[in-house]
C-alpha cells in the first residue's frame, strides 16, 4: 500500500518535473546568450492553451504540439523585438508579456468555451511504457512509463550540455552573454545568436506548456501554468547554470508539487493551502540559500545595442 | 510637455487599434466593445465615481512600483504585498470594535502597511544580503500570499456561520469614512492623493529620495559615493511594500469590509502599466490610475453587452506597456538597465574614447 | 595596401571624421598620431567594420571593403587590438583564441566538437614564432595581468592571419620595460609583409618605430610625414595646432607642512587574494605625491577604500583633525561608471558628493534651487561647456565630464584629493586644465595623491613618487627617476 503510494509519488515527481525542466532548459539557453526572459510564464501558458486548442480542433496531437510551440515562439519573438532590436528593459517587457498571455488565453478561452468551460477535454497524449523496464518495481514506472515528452525532456539534458560546452556554437552563444561588444567585434553575431536562443526556447517552453494540457491535465483552466515558468527561472539559478543541475533542481520541484497531491490525498489536519504554497516557498528558501548572481553571464539582462 | 503626454496617449491609441483587430478575430464588434467600456466607466454618476473607486488601489500599487522601479528594484510582488496588507487589515479589523473610529481606522491601515512592508522587506533583505534576484523572490511570495489568504478565509478568520469562504467582518469602527452615499467614494481616496504628493516630494525633493534615485540610475557610482546600497535596498522595498499593503488595507476598510478568497484582480501587475504610463512620476500616477481604473470599471459592462471577457483589459494593459517600451526607449535612463550590479574588482579601463 | 578615401562620420553634432584620406602600405608600420579626441579610434572602427562611415570608401589591395560589418572586415583580413583588451574575462585563453581565427575551420553552425587542444597547439606555434610565452593551460583571462592580456589579444588578432593589424594605444598599459619587446614584435610583423597600423598619442613611440606617420587633428587629416622629416616638436605642433607651453610645474612647499593624510598599513583582502598589502604613506600639505603603476595592481581598490566605498581588511587611514570623510575628495578612474551618473542632471551629479549634499540639505529636504545655483557657479568657474545645470551628464564631452568631476571635488573644499588616471583619454587642453587646477590646489595648501599609469604625467606633476606593484608600494629615489628604473619597479622588481 505504501509502496504503491511511493511509486505513484515517484512517477508523479518525474512528470511534474518535466514542464519545469523543459522551460528551464530553454531559459538556460536564453540566459547564456545574455537575455532574461521573465515572459517565460506567458510563453508556457500560451503553449498550454494553443496546444490544447490545436488538438481539440484537429484531433491531431502533432498539430497540437506544433500550435503550442508556435504560440510560445510568438511570445518570445515579441520579447526578441523589444529586448534585442530595441534594447528595452527586459524585466518590464517580460512581465508585460505575462499579462498579455494571461489576457489573450483568458479571452479566447472564454469566448470559445464560455465560463463553464464546456468540455474542453481531449484525449491525452498517453504515456509510453518501455517494455519490461517499466515493470521494475518502484523505479520502473517512474523512469520508463511516462509520456514521450518526459523522455524528450530528459534526453535534451545531455544534448544541450554537449552543445553548450563542447561546440563552437555553444561558445559563441556564451560569448554573446558574457561580453556582447567583444563578440560582435569578432563577427560572432550577437543579435542572431540571441534570436536563435529565443526561438529554441520557444520550442521547449511551448512543449512544456503543451505537456500541462495535452499530456497531463487534458483540459485547460485559466492560469494553468500557475507560476511554473517563474519556478523555471529559479531552477536555472539553483541548477548552477548547468543542464545536469537543472535536471536535479527540476526534479526537486517536481517532488514538491507531487508531494502536494500526495499529502492532500493522505488527508491530514494540515491545511491544504500549505501544500499548494510549498513549491513557491521552497523555491524562495532554496534561492535564498543557494542563489546569488555571481555566476550569471556578465552581460545578463543588460540591454545591448550594436554600435 | 506635449511629448510627455503625447507618447503615453499615442501608446494607448495604438493599443486600442490593435485590440480592435483582436476583437474582430473573436467575432465581437470593436465599436460595441469600446462604447460599452465608455458607458460602464463614465455613463452616469455612480459609474464615474466607481471608476475613481477602482482607481484607488491602482494609485497605491502604482506608487509602490514607482518607488521600487526608481531604485532599479524590480518589485513584481506588489500584488502579494497588497494581499498581505489586506489580510493584516482583515485580521486586526474585527477586533477593533469599541475603539474610537479615527484610531481604529489608523490601526487597520498601519497593520496593512506593516504587513506589506514586511512581505516586501524580506525580498529586499534577501537582495541586499544574499544577492537573491528580487524578481523571482517577489513573484514567489505572490503565490504564497494567495495561499495564506485562502487559508485565512477557510480557517482562522472564517466567518462565524462557516458557510461561505469569507472572513469575519471588520468592526464598524474600522470602516473607512464614506462620502456621498450611494457612491463608494471614501476617505481612503484622499489618502491615496496625499501619498502621491508625498511620494513625489520624497523622490524629487528629499535627500533620501535622491539617494534612492541615484542608486537606481547607477548603482556603481552610488556605491562609490558611499550611498548605503544595502540598507537603502531594504528600506526601499519595505516602503514599496508598505504602499501596496496600505492599498490592501484601504480596500478592506472602505469597500470589502472583510476578506474573500480573492482580494486583488491583479492590481499589482496592472500597477506596472500605470507606473510606466506615468513614467514613474507619482503625480502622473493619479491620472494613469484613473484611466486604468475606468477601464476596469467599464469591463463589466463590456461583458454584458458584447460577451467579451473582462480579462480583455489585461490585454490592453499589456499592449500599452509593450508599446510604450517600444517607442520610448531613450527617455528612461535607468529603466534600460535591468540588472546593474557592482562588478567584481577587475581593473578594466572602460573609457569612452570613441571619438 | 589599405586605402581610405573621404571618410566622414558624425556623432550627433560632433564631426568625428571629416573627409579623411588615409593609406598604408604592405610591409610598413604606419603610425596614426593624434591627441585624444582627434578621431583615431573612430577611423579604426571604420576599418574594423564596427561602425559605418557616413560617406567615403575603403579598399584593401585594390578590392573594395564592405563597410559596417565586423565579419566582413575580418574575412577581408583586417584585425585589431583594442585599447582595453576585448577579451572574455571569464573564459580561458584557449576559448578566447577559439573564438578568434583558430577555431574557425569548417563553416556551418559549428555544432561539431570543439577541439581546444588543437587551438592551444596552433596558438603555441604562433606564439613561439612571435617570441611570446603562453599562459598555463585552461586559466581564465581574469587571472592574467593586463600586459599579458594585450599579448593574448595580439595573438588572437593574428590568429586570423590578417593582412592588416591595427593596434589602438597598446602601450598605455605596458610597463616601460615591456615596451621595447613590444616594439620589436611590431617590427617582426612588418617583416612578414603585413600592414601594421599603430594608433597612438605618444610622439616618441611613433617616431621610434614607424615608417610613416599620419597626423589627425579634430577629425581632419593634417599631415602625412615620416620620422625623418618631422621631429617631436613639429609633430606636437601638428597634433595640437599650436605650440603648447608645459604647465607651470611650480610646487611651492608650504612653510609649515602639516600631515594631511596618514595611511597606516592598509590591507585589503578579497576571496583569498591580497589586493592591498600593508600600504603606508603620509601626505603633507602643499605636495603632490604620485603612485605609479601598471593597471591592475590594486589602484582601483586603494581609491575605493580611501573614498569610503570599500572597507579595508585591516589598517587605517585618517585625516588628522577631521573625523568625517568630508575632507577627502576622490576622483575615480572610470568616470562614466563610477564618477558620474550619466542619466542625471549636472546639479544632481554635483550632489553626489556628500559634503555638498549635506550643505544643501535642511532636515532631509534638498534645496534644489540652491543646488542648481551652486552648479551654475561651478560650471562657469571651471569653464565647463554645458547648456546649464539641468543638462544631462551624458550630454557632456569626455573632457568636460572630467572637468566636472575635478570641479566637484574642489567644491567640497577638501584638504586632500585622490585622483586616479585623472587625465586618461583627455585631449591636451583638458589635460592641461586639470593639471593646472591640481597644482593650484596644492599651492593653496591642499595635498594631492595622484595615482596614474602615465609616467610623463607623474614625472611632471609630483614631488614624491611611489610605485605600486601587486598591492605593495615603495618609495622611489628622487635622484633616480629614469623610465628604465621606474619600469623595473613597476614590474615589481624590487624584492630582490
Amino acid at each position: 500500500m505504501f509502496e504503491q503510494a511511493l511509486e505513484a509519488f515517484l512517477t508523479s515527481t518525474i512528470a511534474m518535473a518535466t514542464p519545469i525542466l523543459l522551460a528551464a532548459l530553454g531559459e538556460f539557453l536564453v540566459e547564456e546568450s545574455g537575455i532574461i526572459n521573465i515572459g517565460i510564464e506567458g510563453a508556457m501558458l500560451s503553449g498550454a492553451f494553443f496546444a490544447l486548442s490545436g488538438v481539440y480542433f484537429t484531433g491531431n496531437i502533432a498539430v497540437g504540439l506544433l500550435c503550442g510551440m508556435a504560440a510560445a515562439i510568438a511570445i518570445n519573438a515579441m520579447l526578441g523585438v523589444l529586448v534585442i532590436n530595441l534594447a528595452v528593459n527586459q524585466v518590464v517587457a517580460g512581465t508585460a508579456l505575462d499579462i498579455l498571455a494571461a489576457g489573450i488565453t483568458g479571452v479566447f478561452y472564454r469566448k470559445l468555451f464560455g465560463i463553464t468551460g464546456k468540455a474542453f477535454i481531449v484525449t491525452p497524449l498517453r504515456p509510453i511504457a518501455i517494455g519490461p523496464l517499466a515493470r521494475i518495481p518502484l523505479l520502473g514506472p517512474m523512469l520508463f512509463d511516462q509520456s514521450p515528452l518526459v523522455y524528450f525532456a530528459f534526453l535534451m539534458v545531455p544534448n544541450i550540455a554537449w552543445m553548450i560546452y563542447r561546440t563552437r556554437y555553444g561558445l559563441r552563444l556564451r560569448a554573446a552573454g558574457e561580453r556582447p561588444e567583444a563578440a560582435d567585434a569578432l563577427g560572432l553575431g550577437v543579435y542572431a545568436l540571441r534570436w536563435q536562443a529565443l526561438i529554441a526556447s520557444g520550442v521547449l517552453t511551448g512543449l512544456a506548456g503543451a505537456f500541462l494540457t495535452v499530456a497531463y491535465a487534458n483540459t485547460f483552466v485559466e492560469n494553468i501554468s500557475a507560476g511554473r515558468g517563474f519556478v523555471a527561472l529559479a531552477v536555472v539559478i539553483l541548477g548552477r547554470r548547468n543542464p545536469w543541475g537543472l535536471a536535479a533542481a527540476s526534479i526537486l520541484f517536481g517532488a514538491a508539487m507531487a508531494l502536494q497531491f500526495g499529502l492532500q490525498a493522505v488527508g491530514t489536519a494540515i491545511p491544504y493551502q500549505l501544500f499548494l504554497a510549498l513549491p513557491y516557498a521552497l523555491t524562495l528558501i532554496v534561492l535564498a540559500f543557494f542563489g546569488g548572481q555571481a555566476r550569471d553571464p556578465s552581460a545578463l539582462g543588460v540591454p545591448y545595442t550594436r554600435s | 510637455m506635449l511629448a510627455t503626454i503625447g507618447k503615453p496617449a499615442g501608446a494607448i491609441a495604438l493599443a486600442i487599434a490593435l485590440i480592435s483587430f483582436v476583437l474582430l478575430a473573436l467575432g465581437a464588434s470593436p465599436a460595441g466593445v469600446f462604447s460599452a467600456l465608455y458607458e460602464g466607466a463614465f455613463g452616469n454618476w455612480i459609474a464615474f465615481t466607481d471608476s475613481l473607486v477602482k482607481a484607488t488601489p491602482l494609485v497605491f500599487t502604482g506608487l509602490a512600483i514607482s518607488v521600487a522601479f526608481s531604485a532599479a528594484l524590480w518589485n513584481i510582488g506588489a500584488d502579494g504585498q497588497l494581499v498581505i496588507g489586506a489580510i493584516a487589515a482583515g485580521a486586526v479589523g474585527p477586533f477593533l470594535g469599541g475603539w474610537p473610529r479615527p484610531l481604529a481606522i489608523a490601526l487597520i491601515l498601519i497593520a496593512g502597511a506593516l504587513g506589506g512592508a514586511a512581505w516586501s522587506g524580506i525580498c529586499g533583505w534577501l537582495r541586499a544580503r544574499r544577492d537573491t534576484n528580487e524578481v523571482i523572490s517577489t513573484i514567489m511570495l505572490n503565490f504564497v500570499a494567495a495561499q495564506i489568504l485562502s487559508w485565512t478565509v477557510h480557517g482562522p478568520l472564517m466567518e462565524a456561520s462557516r458557510a461561505y469562504p469569507q472572513s469575519m467582518p471588520i468592526a464598524s469602527s474600522a470602516e473607512m469614512y464614506m462620502f456621498m452615499p450611494p457612491t463608494r467614494l471614501n476617505l481612503g481616496m484622499l489618502l491615496a492623493l496625499i501619498l502621491a504628493i508625498a511620494m513625489y516630494l520624497f523622490l524629487f525633493r528629499s535627500e533620501p529620495g535622491f539617494q534612492l534615485r541615484a542608486m537606481g540610475k547607477n548603482r556603481r557610482a552610488a556605491n562609490f559615493f558611499r550611498i548605503p546600497i544595502a540598507s537603502l535596498t531594504v528600506w526601499t522595498m519595505a516602503l514599496s511594500g508598505a504602499l501596496a499593503g496600505l492599498g490592501g488595507a484601504v480596500q478592506i476598510s472602505a469597500i470589502n469590509h472583510r476578506l474573500y478568497e480573492k482580494v486583488s484582480p491583479g492590481w499589482g501587475f496592472e500597477a506596472i502599466a500605470v507606473a510606466l504610463v506615468a513614467r514613474l512620476n507619482p503625480l502622473a500616477i493619479i491620472v494613469a490610475a484613473i484611466f486604468f481604473g475606468a477601464l476596469d470599471n467599464g469591463s463589466q459592462a463590456m461583458q454584458r453587452a458584447e460577451g467579451v471577457s473582462p480579462v480583455l483589459v489585461q490585454v490592453i494593459q499589456a499592449m500599452v506597456i509593450l508599446i510604450l517600451l517600444a517607442f520610448d526607449t531613450s527617455a528612461w535612463g535607468n529603466l534600460r538597465d535591468a540588472f546593474s550590479r557592482t562588478p567584481t574588482a577587475t581593473s578594466r579601463t572602460t573609457e569612452a574614447h570613441d571619438v | 595596401m589599405l586605402e581610405a578615401k573621404s571618410i566622414t562620420r558624425r556623432f550627433g553634432r560632433t564631426v568625428a571624421l571629416d573627409d579623411v584620406n588615409f593609406s598604408a602600405r604592405a610591409g610598413e608600420i604606419h603610425a596614426l598620431l593624434g591627441e585624444n579626441g582627434a578621431g583615431k579610434t573612430t577611423l579604426m572602427n571604420v576599418f574594423t567594420g564596427r561602425i559605418r562611415p557616413d560617406s567615403g570608401v575603403v579598399s584593401l589591395d585594390g578590392k573594395p571593403l564592405p563597410l559596417g560589418s565586423s565579419d566582413a572586415a575580418l574575412r577581408a583580413g583586417i584585425a585589431a587590438v583594442h585599447q582595453s583588451p576585448m577579451l572574455f574575462e571569464r573564459f580561458t585563453w584557449e576559448e578566447n583564441l577559439a573564438l578568434g581565427g583558430f577555431g574557425r575551420d569548417g563553416g556551418g553552425l559549428g555544432l561539431q566538437k570543439l577541439d581546444l587542444e588543437a587551438v592551444a597547439s596552433r596558438a603555441a606555434e604562433l606564439a613561439r614564432h612571435l617570441g611570446f610565452e603562453l599562459p598555463p593551460p585552461r586559466v581564465i583571462i581574469a587571472e592574467r595581468s593586463v600586459a599579458e592580456r594585450v599579448r593574448l589579444e595580439v595573438l588572437r588578432a593574428l590568429s586570423f592571419d590578417p593582412r592588416v593589424l591595427i593596434l589602438d594605444e597598446p602601450t598605455g598599459v605596458l610597463a616601460p620595460s615591456e615596451l621595447t619587446a613590444f616594439l620589436d614584435l611590431l617590427r617582426r610583423l612588418r617583416g612578414e609583409g603585413r600592414i601594421v597600423i599603430l594608433i597612438t598619442h605618444k610622439l616618441a613611440e611613433a617616431r621610434a618605430v614607424a615608417d610613416r606617420i599620419t597626423v589627425l587633428r579634430n577629425g581632419r587629416l593634417v599631415a602625412e610625414t615620416t620620422p625623418a622629416e618631422s621631429d617631436e616638436s613639429q609633430l606636437a605642433r601638428l597634433m595640437i595646432g599650436e605650440l603648447m607651453t608645459p604647465p607651470e610645474a611650480q610646487l611651492h612647499p608650504v612653510a609649515k607642512a602639516d600631515t594631511l593624510l596618514e595611511i597606516e598599513n592598509l590591507t585589503y583582502r578579497n576571496g583569498g587574494a591580497t589586493i592591498l598589502d600593508g600600504i603606508s604613506l603620509r601626505l603633507n600639505a602643499g605636495e603632490i605625491a604620485g603612485i605609479a603603476g601598471v593597471d591592475g595592481n590594486g589602484q582601483v581598490e586603494l581609491v575605493e577604500v580611501l573614498a569610503g566605498a570599500r572597507r579595508a581588511t585591516s589598517g587605517s587611514f585618517r585625516i588628522p583633525g577631521n573625523d568625517s570623510g568630508s575632507a577627502m575628495a576622490a576622483i575615480p578612474q572610470d568616470r562614466d561608471l563610477d564618477g558620474l551618473i550619466l542619466d542625471m542632471q549636472l546639479w544632481e551629479n554635483l550632489l553626489l558628493a556628500e559634503p555638498v549634499r549635506a550643505h544643501m540639505t535642511r532636515r532631509g529636504w534638498l534645496d534644489v534651487p540652491g543646488a542648481m545655483e551652486r552648479c551654475r557657479e561651478m560650471l562657469s568657474a571651471f569653464r565647463i561647456r554645458a547648456t546649464g545645470p539641468e543638462a544631462l551628464a551624458s550630454s557632456l564631452s569626455g573632457g568636460n565630464r572630467q572637468r566636472l568631476e575635478v570641479a566637484r571635488a574642489l567644491t567640497q573644499n577638501p584638504r586632500v584629493i585622490v585622483a586616479h588616471n585623472v587625465t586618461r583619454g583627455l585631449d591636451l587642453n583638458a589635460t592641461a586644465d586639470v593639471h593646472r587646477i591640481l597644482l593650484e590646489f596644492a599651492a593653496a595648501g591642499g595635498a594631492v595623491l595622484l595615482i596614474s599609469s602615465d609616467l610623463d604625467e607623474l614625472l611632471a606633476m609630483t614631488s614624491r613618487l611611489f610605485v605600486i606593484s601587486r598591492g605593495k608600494i615603495r618609495a622611489t629615489d628622487p635622484r633616480d627617476r629614469s623610465p628604465e628604473k621606474l619600469g623595473l619597479l613597476m614590474a615589481g622588481r624590487w624584492r630582490d
